[in-house]
Order: C-alpha cells, then structure tokens, then sequence
C-alpha cells in the first residue's frame, strides 16, 4: 500500500503516485477488504482523516470494461470468493478465511445475512451489510416523484430499475447514472455516507449494480459502472481544503487545458521465449507488472524467459484535464485556482478547453516522490480530484443563448432549465414586486443622473418586442431602435457603453470610424485560397443583441443609408462579384448623435436640429432629445450627487437596484420566455391613441414639422407595451403597458412641449428625465395651485403677483417651493384655460 | 517571561518546534491525549508570538538579512531572512503533513519543505495547507527606497555559508540550470522573447538610463517583466485566508529560507507524462534561483515604510504646509518657474484613488502637460522623471511611440499551460506612478497588438482598470496608478482628467539635497494617506458653489465639477487639513481659471 513513509520498511517498493489512481478492479475489491478487514482487527484505531490518506485505495469504480475485468467481477458476483491464486494477487497473501467472510455480504446478493457478523468499513461505523441493503432498496424502489402523474405501463418499476433495463437491452451503456439529490430524497443517510466515504460506498454500490444486472440477465458480460452527479451542494474550487480529501465533491470551472490521452496498461500478458507459452494475464499492481521469473509450463520452467506481448496486453484510456476557476468565483484581486481531474475510459475527451463543466468527484492527494531512486517521499501532497462524472453546464453567461429569434423558441428549454432553477425562482419573485419598473429603471447605469425616461426607453429596448412572422412570409421585427440626441456633456455616450455592457453580443462602434462595409458586411479574398468570403461587420455581429453606435452625425451617409435595411427588415445583403448573400441582423440599434448645431438650438424646429434623413428616423422607436436646460433643481441634484460621490454621505438615501448580474439574468430570462400577447382592452387602447396622435399631427398649422404618427409609429408601440410586459414578465399585454408605452413615445420626442405651430420645442416645458416622485410632486404643485387661485381670485378680478402667490402658497404647505416650480405650474394652469400670465402676474380667466 | 532559548536568526525552526512540542503537551495533558494537535490546523500554537515579539519590541529586525538576488546562494539555509516585494502570482495551495506523531511526540513540519525526523510508518498525522505566492521585486522601485531598511552585510554573519557548501550548492544549482533548459519551454520561450523587450528597452529608454545610471540599477528597467529572467521568491503563507493577500500588494515577508538540494534534484520523467498536468507549477521555479521563504511575519508596506528615518513629529499642518511650500518652489523651478505646473503638478502627485462606483473613479487626477516636443521633452521630460524617481517609492518612465506600442507587452497574460501569470507592464502594485512621453509618437499604423495596448491604457485612464488576459476570459483588476502625460498638443489617446498647457520661462537646473527629498518624501507619503472628514456644512456649501458654477458656464458637466472638487479636496489635504473648507475651493477655481486662459 501506499505509505509515504515507505523508507522504513524497504522491502516495499517505492510508492509510486500512480497506482493510487489506476489500479485494477481486484485490488479495488481486495484492497477495500483489507481496509474493512483492518478495521475489525487493527490494533491501533487511527483517525478517520488518516486513514484518508494514509492508504489512497483505489476506488472500486476504476473499472475499465472488458471481459476481464467482468471476469474479475463474477468473481465477485457469482457467489465464488476470489481465490488466492488468481493471478492477480502479486500483493501479499490475503488470508483466505477472512476473505470468504468478508465477502459473506456480497455473495449473498445485496441482501442481508443475518448471521454474519456485521463488517465495517475500517475506521468508519458504515455496516457494509447495512449499506449494501440501502443501495439495493434506492436501485429498486426510488421512484422518481416527477414522474407520479404519469401513466406509462413500466411505471411499477422504479426509475433506475428502468435505466438499468434500458442499459440491458441497448447493451452499450457502460454507466448508470445515478442523480445524488434522489438518492438523497430516498435515503438521506446512505448519501451522507456516500459523500463522506465515497470510495468504500461506491465499491458496494458497483458490486450491488452487478449483482443486480446478474440476476436479470445472467449473460450481461460488461461492466456497468454507477455515475453519481448533481450532489446536494457544491464546493467553491477556491474552498477545497484538506477536510475535503477522500470526500465526493462537486465542483464548477472551466476546462483550461487536457493532456492527450494516455493508453494505460491494466493487464499484462508474457510469452515464455523459450516454449511460446503465454502467461495468464498479469493485472497491473499500482503502475507496475511483475514479470513472472519462471514459465508457468510445467514442462518448461525456463526462468527469466518471459517477455511482455503488446498487443495481446489490455489498455485503458485516461487523461488529465485542468480545472479552473469560473471568473465570477474568483474573488478581487485574486486570480483563479486550478485543480488537476482525472478522466477515465468513457470520461476521455468529454470536454475540450474552454468548456465550463461540473465535475463530481473524488477529491484525492497523493505524496509526491522525491526521485525514482529516493524512496523518502516528502511531506508534500498533490491534489486532484478522480472524475465521476462530468457535466457541461451552460455556455458562458446565461444570456448568450438567447432564442429572440422566432425559429424555434421551445427547443433549448431542457437542460438548462433545471440549473438554473433556484436563480429562476428568484428572478420571478422579483418580477412580481410592484415596482420592478422602477427598479429596473433605477438598475440601468445608476451613476448616470437623471435621464429617468431614457432609461425607461432604453429597458424596453433591451427587454425588447416579439417578433412576428406571418405565414405569408412577411417578417415584423422585435426590436426596438433608439435615438439619442442632445447637447455635449449630457452622458450620452457613458449611456451607450453601459448598454453595451449589459447587452448579449453588444458592439460598439463610433460613427466616424465606421464605414458602411465595416458596420455591415464586406467580402474579401482569402489571401491563402483566393476564394471570397464574407466578413461580418458590427451589424452581423450584433445578431440578436445591440448594436451601439457613438456619434450617428458623423456618420458618413453612405453608411448611414446602410442602416435602412438593416434597421426594418433585419437582414444585410450583399451583392458583389461571386457572392449573393442575405445575412441575418436582428439587431437593435441605439444611435446618439449631437443636434446639428452641436447644441441643440430652440429656434429651429426637431426635424431641422435632428437633420437625419426622414426615412432613417422613422426607422427608429424612440427618439430622446436629451436637452441641457438650466434648471437649478437638476443642478443641485447633480451637485449632490457628484458630492456624494466623493464624500462617505450619511444621509445619501440608499435605492433598490438590482446589480448588474442580476439584472443581465433578469432581461435574458425574459427575453427568452416571455412571450407577451395583446389582450383585447390593450388593442383598443392602442387604436384610440393612435388615431388621437394621428389627429395631433395632422394639426393645420403644422407644415410638416413635426413627426407625425404614421403606421411604423403603432408598431413601435406594440413593441414597446409587449417589452413593457415583459418586465413583468407578463403573458399579456395589458392597458397600463399600452398606456405607459404612449408616455415613453410622447416623452421621447418631448412631444408634450413641442408647439405644433412652428414645430420648435417651447424651452420652458422641457422636464428632461423627471423623476416619478419628481412629477408626483409637480402635480401636487399643481393642484395645491389651482386650489389657490380658485379660492383666492375672482374669476376676472384682479391680477395677482407671483410672489404673494408663492408665500400663500408656502404658507400652506411643509414642502419647500421655488418661484420656479410655481411658474411652471402656472405653465400647466394656463394651458387648461384657468389662469393668463402676463410677465409676472396672474389673472383668472 | 525568559528570552529565546534558540538563536531566532540562525535557527528559527527550532524555535518553532520547540513551542510546538510544548504546545501539544499541552494540548495533550488538557484533552486526554485525544487528538492534540487538531486544533492547530490553521492557527499559531504561539510560534508566531514569538518572532513578532523578536522582530518588533527586541529590535531583531535589524539582524535578519535582506533576501536578495545578490546574495542568494550566500545564506544559509533555514535561516531567518526578509524579503520585499510584489505578490506577482498566486499559486493556490499546497497540501502538506503538517504535525505527525512520532512515538508519542508530536512533530510539526510547518515553516519547511522537510521533516526533520523521519516520518514513522504507520502514523497519525494531520494534513494542513498552506498558500504559494509568487514574489517579484517591486516593478519600478526606486532606488533610494532600498536604502530604508538595510539589512546586516550577509557575509559577516555566522549564518553564511562556507566555500565547501558554497560550492556545492554550486554544482546544484548548475544541474539545475541543464534541468530546466531541457524540459522547461516556459525558460526557452522567454528567453527567444528576450532580445526582442530587450531592444525596445534600450532603443527608448537608454537616454534616460544613461542619465541618471547612478540612480537607476537595472531594476527600474523593464527587466523584471522576462519571468524567471529577474529574481523572484516563492514564499509560502500559512494561517491566513487567502482573501488577505491580493495581487500586486507589496509585502515583506520574515520568514525561513529554505534550499534543499533533494527538492532541485529533477523529478523522474519516467513514467510521468501524464503527471506533468498534475505537477505543480513550482516545479519550474528551481529553486537555487527562486529562494522559498515560509513566512513567519508578513507585513504589508506602504509609502512610509520605505522611508529611510520615520520623522518623530506629528503631522501639523504648520509642518506640512513649510514642507508643501518647499517643495512647491522647488517643483517650480524643476518646471522652468512655471507655476501652475508646478501647482498641478503637486495635486496629481497627491492623488490617489478614494472610490470607485461602477464606472465612475473618485479621486484620481491624471494630468497631461502639453506644449512639449521633443527637445523640451528630453529637458523637462527627464528632469521631472528624476524628481518624481527621487520623491515616490516606484515609478516607471513609458516612451510612447508606435514602436514600443506595437511591440511591448503590456497586458499580463496567464499561461494556462504553465499555469503561470506572465507579467506585462501594467502589472504594477498600488500607486505607482507612470509617466508616457507622447512626444516620441508620430505617425504610423498600429498592429492588432498595438491596439490592444492602447485601448489598455485608455481603460486605464479612464477606469482605473487593467484587464489581465486569462485565455479563456479576461478579468478585470483593479488599480491605482498615477499617471502623467507630456505631450505636443491634448493628448487624443490617454485622455487625462486635468489638460495643462506647459510654459516654461528658463531652463532647469537645480538640485535638491538629501534631507529635503527626505523630508519631501515624507510629506507626499503623509498627505497621501491623511484621513479626509468633511462636515455637513461643507457639503451644502460645495453643492451651492457649484449650482452658481453651473450657473455661469453650462458647458460644466458632471465630469469636470467632480475633478473640481477633487483637486480641492487635495488641495486642502496639501495643507495638511483634514477637512475641505471654502479656500480650498476658492484656490481651485482659480487655478481653473488660469487654466482656462491658457488653453484659449
């Protein structure tokens, strides 16, 4: 056995760390034998921990297949104790009394032997009768609760029962894969077991299997080896520690590198070259055959004539992978951990570099030797963890795989969906909070001040529309295209490169270094084959994310009008020598560019600061004018707030915003299932309110200035009420989506303060990015106004001055006003026909 | 209490065995014998107290040998030494036998790679961890912080090794050399990219270097970035979560040295193809060039440790501000009498990274001085690299031509296959200070590499942040650095928080003795690190300066009134307060609007 203190006994061959990991079946079972066998008569009772390590056993399950290592196994299973002559008994001589004892339980079939003594496994208080009778129990009787309902006429079989027929009859699994969370529903105990002494546990579990498939089907040649995955709970790699060692644990990382795969030698097979007599096979005894002295031919006799033929040797694969940190794991300023894995036989090339996999394994150390010839070991340890079973979880980050696509929405829902389960509970608990609208709101770029209903327009279009595709092959897109326009310095940009942050597949790209082929596609020649090829631009790549474009004005016009097929049918086509191709770019599109001006300038109408062509704006869902207006009350806030930056502010309010994680799983989790239908009422509303801003537009006055309604505008704003469901991850779309979806649009184009008359925006109406309480309180404003002027003026009486007014009005309430807000209530008054201003008195009218 | 028993310099890990044994006598005699020496997993047994109480209150310190490339091979091993420097990589773990029982004493092996006694077969035994890091010398440290803490010359201690032993350790170490050219392709990589960092580092550097070579050693070069070219220490960490130690933290670690020629020996290559992916990755650290050092005592260093003489006075303002002055005029006169630099200059020195809010970094201050060329630059440009050399603990020069961009490496890279961290030049601790020369750029077409490099210096201005390349994924570090361009005109790719126009009046030739750099030196590295409280009143008066600001310019944004209140809340620290007051500002604004005038 393997002691790192070999040096004092020298008989012992040096312990190499190899056998430990690798070693044949039979000594699996011989070694767990001599362990348990130990336990009964040792008489040195050692700690639990050390006997860990002390003596790595080879787990029972290292079992390659092959017939001789069933062979091996109906040994075991086919009520014979294994005799001390087979050949693979090069280690010292077991005694054979105790050996039929201990082999009482097993050869009785997984069943309890009342009469035997009850054997322990050595150093624990695990009855292998005890453990033997519980496997068997789970193999028979678990029943998978999920499958309750079901009617299906092989459901009086249990669940593995079933695997374990469908293994028999398919003939080519070699594994049982076993969920540990059954295991745990069904015995809680015997998991726990299992966890902790997974190698004595697993050794019984094989042989309860075998015996198992022994009864049913007698001829069963191959070996079937039990998979355990899915433990209970996993570790952090960083957290493994040397309480860990010779314990079953569950791990998550990424596949960083695989050793090629190495042909391991398990039996050896010698020819006498003197008479031609081939040897029976020699097992592999921890990484080393002993070659027979003497040929077994009675005749022959010959010594040292024997010599190894390769061809008839058995070999097994294995491979060493390394594991690594997933970077969310890893904490600041630490970079990640690695661990070495073992991959056996069937587990060989299960995944490549750059895999993120679950591993559930043994976690095992080994001594390390000092040098072939040195038999001291130090006292240093390397780790490693013996693979059991390997899962692929999700690719990289929850939301690359997202089906926003109609194709087909339904067909990756399987295997992702029980791992993302706990996460997914969580998200819909949040989704059913009252304000996750303005949770959300608050989540997107909270750095970033104000601008609360560009935010909001920005959230729609990350939560994005439902696409549609009619039978007759027309195509309406799902996603939402935006405009930024606005003054210097009012964080446009940062907003872009927060959205691209948070966007699956976002690209960033500035109008002034991209060309039309750059954003699109362009072909090029192979410089190695001469043949075309097709290179996708930032559009392409953007395929079912966002593409962020900085400074949209500076854009050539060639490449803007690329823009125009892009941005409604969604797709990039390209016609050049050779090659004819349409590719897919369903893409949404958030533009920002300055006004013409490059600042915006209130004499001249939207369209003229905009200056884009008619046709791309119409293209786009929402167009913000992000205007910088003097108002002292964002000046202070921003003031606060760069304040609050750089000072540990006490009173600074803390708000509920969901960090940037969640809130990438949230919008992904969404997008790909849910998938909002307009209700009735909500259609109704839709048609109401846009023939009310078609009538709007179609003011006399008008001349063109304004943006009309127009039928692009009623699909924008299904998109937009369907992405506003989709926040709450709603099934339906219902009038308050509708409604709100309205407000964004009209806020969008500031429409609300754009005088029809002229098409020019009246400055003073502006309220760029209120905040909801912020209006709330302006409304309050307004009516506590109102209030006033009915009660204290004559309709017709005299005029009153602003300021009496202002000092009634904070006589009257606690909340602190400036002559600002005032007037601009007064604005509000005036427009519903109470109240006329002139410069700075009031009159009712 | 009695003093040592054991020589704590010569033999420390007598000490620690000697009050293990005692330890788990003790343990023992309480528990009844059942397993004495569990709770000694991961914690002192008071071995530690021990060397603090040596090293801190007996004034050993100053008897421990300063582990370096220059006497390595010279100690002797498994004595006590201090090593400084740059947590560079983190090597995860190590599993070893910590405490066995031999007979019926407990044997500790902690604070070694070997067990003294022959570990008895079979035998209880307890398995412990303890964490690898690897450690380089400081990139960038300047010279005058190694004079701080001078350890005793090595030679003329007891503890240095005899020429037979000498010798020997010779012949391992040239086996040693054969071993790794053989199997080590990390070695051979390395060295073919050798020639290549080599010629950048000479072609645009050597002017400098050639300037001032009694003032820089090679350190300051960019040599340390060749992994395995330069001196590095494997130090072992026991007893503390990992989370302690972060990357690039700057330590010093009183520990034992080890050398054991047994562990140089090379392993058996037999049958261990496939053992290559589990062996670690010390395995390619030999270690007749990487000393391993078991930590005793780790101390994390900061500014003031590097100063030579902590100054006994407390800092008053009245102190700081005659220091502040002093070293104002003689910025000033390094910078041609330019006064404003020199006013700018000063804040940036002064700055450091307070918070960080998603994107948003508080604090910093990178300036750009423009209006150099090539001539100025070479004047100014080494005359300030010399100052800031003299005054900060590290400090790199970076000359940014399409050259260097195109070819250095800037990035620090992880090679999974080595399982190592390749270092690049922005692997760089805490509050370093790097100053680009933009002058030397003309020109020229970047190669994908060299767009790399540039959009890492741009992330770098604008968030603090340097992405290491993982292979798989790429992770984001956190920094503080310092950073200060010179270049002709506004610098489009490192955008600096502060633009300042450079008008020099008269050519620069001064010089500073030694007590005032001292006492400068002690001045950024107090005021750098003065605690800011700010009363409410404050903030209110702070937030209406600015509404009224805004008021004036609209072109104001968020940006520039957040660098504002930076530079005041510097400014007011330069005086040595604690708190910003209405002055503070006032200066500020009219420091911005010289500003202003001059980029007009």
């Amino acid at each position: 056995m393997v002691h790192f203190a070999a040096v004092s006994s020298p008989d012992v061959r040096p312990s190499s760390p190899l056998p430990a990991t690798n070693s044949s079946p039979a000594q699996s079972g011989r070694s767990g034998g001599r362990r348990r066998r130990r336990g009964s008569a040792s008489p040195y009772p050692s700690s639990p921990s050390l006997g860990g390590f002390e003596t790595p056993p080879p787990p029972g399950r290292r079992t390659p297949s092959g017939a001789a290592t069933s062979r091996q196994r109906q040994n075991w299973t086919g009520r014979f104790p294994p005799t001390p002559s087979t050949p693979m008994s090069t280690d010292d001589v077991p005694p054979s009394s105790e050996a039929g004892d201990e082999d009482t339980p097993e050869t009785d079939g997984g069943g309890v032997d009342a009469d035997a003594a009850p054997v322990f496994v050595w150093g624990t208080n695990i009855s292998v009768q005890d453990v033997n009778a519980a496997i068997l129990r789970f193999l028979r009787h678990f029943r998978d609760p999920r499958d309750a309902g079901r009617v299906d006429p092989v459901m009086d079989e249990g669940k593995y029962m079933r695997a374990i027929h469908r293994i028999l009859e398919l003939e080519g699994g070699e594994s049982l894969d076993v969920d540990a969370h059954d295991l745990f529903d069904h015995d809680p105990d015997l998991y726990g077991k299992m966890v902790r002494y997974p190698l004595e546990v697993l050794a019984i579990f094989d042989i309860v299997l075998m015996d198992l498939v022994a009864r049913i089907e007698p001829l069963f040649e191959k070996h079937i080896q039990t998979r355990i995955y899915n433990l209970k709970s996993s570790v952090c790699l960083r957290n493994l520690n040397p309480s860990d060692i010779e314990k079953m644990v569950s791990i998550k990382g990424m596949i960083i590198r695989c050793s090629s795969v190495i042909p391991e030698l398990k039996e050896a097979v010698f020819r006498c070259l003197v008479c031609g007599f081939y040897s029976e096979p020699v097992m592999v005894d921890r990484g080393r055959v002993t070659e027979p002295h003497i040929c077994q031919k009675e005749q022959c006799k010959a010594t040292n004539s024997m010599t190894l033929v390769h061809n008839r040797c058995r070999f097994a694969d294995k491979q060493i992978i390394k594991l690594q940190e997933t970077p969310d794991e890893i904490p600041e300023g630490g970079t990640p951990h690695t661990v070495s894995v073992l991959m056996h036989d069937k587990l060989v090339d299960a995944g490549k570099p750059g895999d993120r996999v679950e591993i559930t394994g043994i976690y095992r150390a080994m001594t390390i030797r000092i040098g072939p010839t040195q038999r001291t070991v130090k006292s240093i340890f390397k780790t490693y963890i013996d693979c059991l079973h390997i899962k692929k979880t999700d690719k990289s980050r929850l939301h690359i795989e997202d089906s926003m696509g109609t194709d087909n929405p339904d067909a990756n829902k399987t295997a992702e969906d029980v791992s993302l389960g706990d996460k997914v509970e969580k998200l819909k608990e949040l989704s059913k909070l009252p304000d996750i609208y303005d949770r959300l709101t608050r989540s997107l770029a909270p750095n970033i001040w104000e601008l609360d209903d560009v935010k909001r327009g920005l959230l729609c279009q990350l939560f994005g529309g439902n696409p549609l595709r009619l039978p007759s092959g027309a195509n309406f897109r799902g996603d939402i295209n935006i405009l930024l326009v606005g003054d210097p310095g009012t964080s446009k940009s940062q907003l872009l490169q927060y959205m691209h942050k948070l966007s699956p597949r976002g690209i960033y790209t500035s109008g002034r270094g991209s060309s039309a082929v750059g954003l699109t596609a362009y072909v090029a020649k192979d410089p190695e084959t001469g043949e075309t090829v097709l290179e996708s631009g930032a559009l392409v790549l953007s395929d079912k994310g966002v593409c962020c474009i900085d400074e949209f004005d500076k854009m050539s016009d060639n490449a803007r009008s690329m823009l125009h097929e892009v941005m409604e049918q969604q797709t990039v086509s390209i016609a050049k020598a050779g090659i004819i191709a349409s590719l897919n770019a369903r893409t949404s599109v958030l533009a920002c560019a300055n006004p013409t001006e490059s600042r915006y300038n209130p004499r001249l109408s939207v369209i003229d600061n905009i200056h884009l062509a008619p046709t791309l704006l119409s293209r786009f869902d929402l167009i913000y004018l992000i205007l910088d207006k003097a108002d002292e009350q964002t000046d202070r806030r921003l003031a606060k707030h760069i304040v609050s930056l750089h000072f540990e502010n006490p009173n600074i309010e803390e708000i509920e915003a969901l960090d940037l994680p969640t809130l990438v799983a949230y919008i992904s989790y969404a997008r790909k299932y849910i998938q909002p239908r307009l209700s009735d009422e909500a259609a109704e509303e839709l048609t109401r309110g846009y023939v009310e801003m078609r009538k709007r537009g179609n003011n006399p006055g008008s001349r063109k200035k304004v943006i009309t309604a127009t039928a692009r505008q009623i699909e924008s704003l299904i998109r937009l009420s369907e992405a506003l469901a989709r926040m709450r991850f709603s099934e339906v779309v219902e009038v308050r989506d509708v409604v709100e979806a309205f407000r964004l649009l009209e806020v969008a184009m500031q429409q609300s303060a754009t005088d029809h008359a002229t098409g020019t925006i009246d400055m003073d109406l502006i309220m760029t990015g209120v905040s909801a309480s912020e209006r709330l309180r302006r409304d309050n404003l307004v009516a506590a106004t109102r209030n006033l002027v009915m009660e204290k003026m004559q309709l017709g009486g005299a005029s009153v001055r602003m300021i009496e007014l202002l000092e009634e009005l904070r006589k009257q309430s606690s909340m602190e006003i400036h002559l600002h807000d005032l007037r601009s209530a007064l604005g509000t008054l005036m427009t519903e026909g109470a109240v006329v201003i002139h410069g700075d008195s009031v009159k009712r009218v | 209490m009695v003093g040592p028993q054991y020589d704590l310099v010569g033999n420390p890990l007598g000490a620690v065995r000697a009050t293990f044994e005692r330890a788990a006598e003790a343990a023992a005699a309480e528990s009844g014998g059942r397993e004495p020496v569990a709770a000694f997993r991961g914690k002192d047994w008071g071995a530690n107290e021990v060397f603090r109480s040596f090293l801190f209150e007996q004034g050993g310190l100053d008897k421990v040998p300063v582990l370096d490339a220059s006497n390595l091979g010279l100690i002797k091993p498994n004595t006590l030494v201090r090593f400084r420097g740059m947590v560079q990589d983190m090597l995860g773990n190590e599993y070893y036998v910590g405490a066995f029982k031999d007979g019926s004493t407990w044997r500790t092996n902690k604070f070694s790679d070997f067990s003294p006694f022959s570990i008895p077969h079979p035998c209880d035994s307890h398995l412990w961890e303890r964490h690898l890091f690897h450690c380089v010398p400081v990139p960038g440290q300047n010279s005058w912080t190694r004079e701080s803490s001078p350890g005793p010359d090595v030679c003329t201690m007891s503890i240095c090794l005899t020429p037979e032993q000498r010798e020997k350790r010779k012949r391992g170490a040239d086996n040693d050399a054969m071993d790794v050219s053989e199997n080590g392709n990390v070695e051979a990589s390395s060295s073919s990219k050798k020639p290549k960092d080599d010629d950048a580092h000479n072609s645009n550097s050597s002017p400098e270097v050639s300037m001032n070579k009694e003032h820089i050693p090679e350190m300051n070069g960019v040599d340390h970035h060749i992994p395995g070219s330069s001196f590095s220490c494997l130090v072992k960490v026991y007893d503390m979560p990992e989370s302690q130690v972060k990357l690039n933290d700057v330590a010093e670690f009183i520990g034992v040295y080890t050398f054991d020629p047994e562990l140089a020996a090379p392993t058996d290559n037999s049958d261990d193809i496939m053992f290559d992916l589990i062996e670690d990755v010390t395995a390619q650290l030999p270690p007749s060039k990487v000393p391993r050092l078991h930590c005793l005592v780790r101390r994390k260093l900061s500014a003031h440790d590097f100063l030579s003489k902590p100054p006994t006075a407390e800092p008053s303002p009245i102190l700081l501000k005659s220091i502040r002055q002093s070293l104002l005029s003689h910025l000033t006169l390094v910078l041609g009498k330019d006064e404003l630099a020199a006013q700018c200059l000063l804040l940036h020195l002064l700055s450091r990274l307070l918070n960080k809010v998603d994107v948003v970094t508080v604090g910093r201050l990178s300036l750009n001085f423009t209006g150099f060329n090539r001539e100025s630059a070479s004047i100014f440009g080494n005359q300030i690299n010399n100052l800031i050399q003299r005054l900060l603990p590290y400090s790199q020069a970076i000359p940014l031509s399409i050259e260097y961009l195109n070819t250095a490496t800037l990035q620090p890279r992880k090679d999974n296959k080595s399982g190592r961290l390749i270092t690049g030049v922005l692997q760089l601790p805490q509050g370093t200070h790097l100053t680009f020369d933009e002058t030397l750029l003309q020109s020229g077409s970047l190669t994908s590499k060299g767009v790399e490099n540039t959009m890492l210096l741009k992330n770098l201005m604008e968030s603090q942040m340097v992405e290491y390349d993982f292979e798989y994924y790429k992770l984001e570090m956190a920094t503080d650095i310092q950073l200060l361009t010179l270049s002709e005109g506004k610098s489009n790719i490192l955008l600096s928080d502060l633009i300042v126009p450079f008008r020099p009046s008269c050519v620069p030739g001064v010089n500073a003795s030694a007590e005032e750099l001292e006492s400068w030196r002690w001045y950024l590295a107090t005021v750098r690190s003065l605690p800011q409280s700010t009363e409410s009143e404050t903030y209110q008066m702070i937030q209406d300066e600015m509404v009224s600001a805004m008021r004036d310019d609209r072109s104001l944004g968020c940006s520039e009134l957040s660098r504002w209140l930076t530079m005041a809340q510097i400014m007011a620290s330069s005086f040595g307060e604690n708190s910003l007051s209405i002055e503070h500002w006032q200066m500020v604004k009219e420091l911005e609007r010289l500003r202003k005038e001059r980029l007009q």
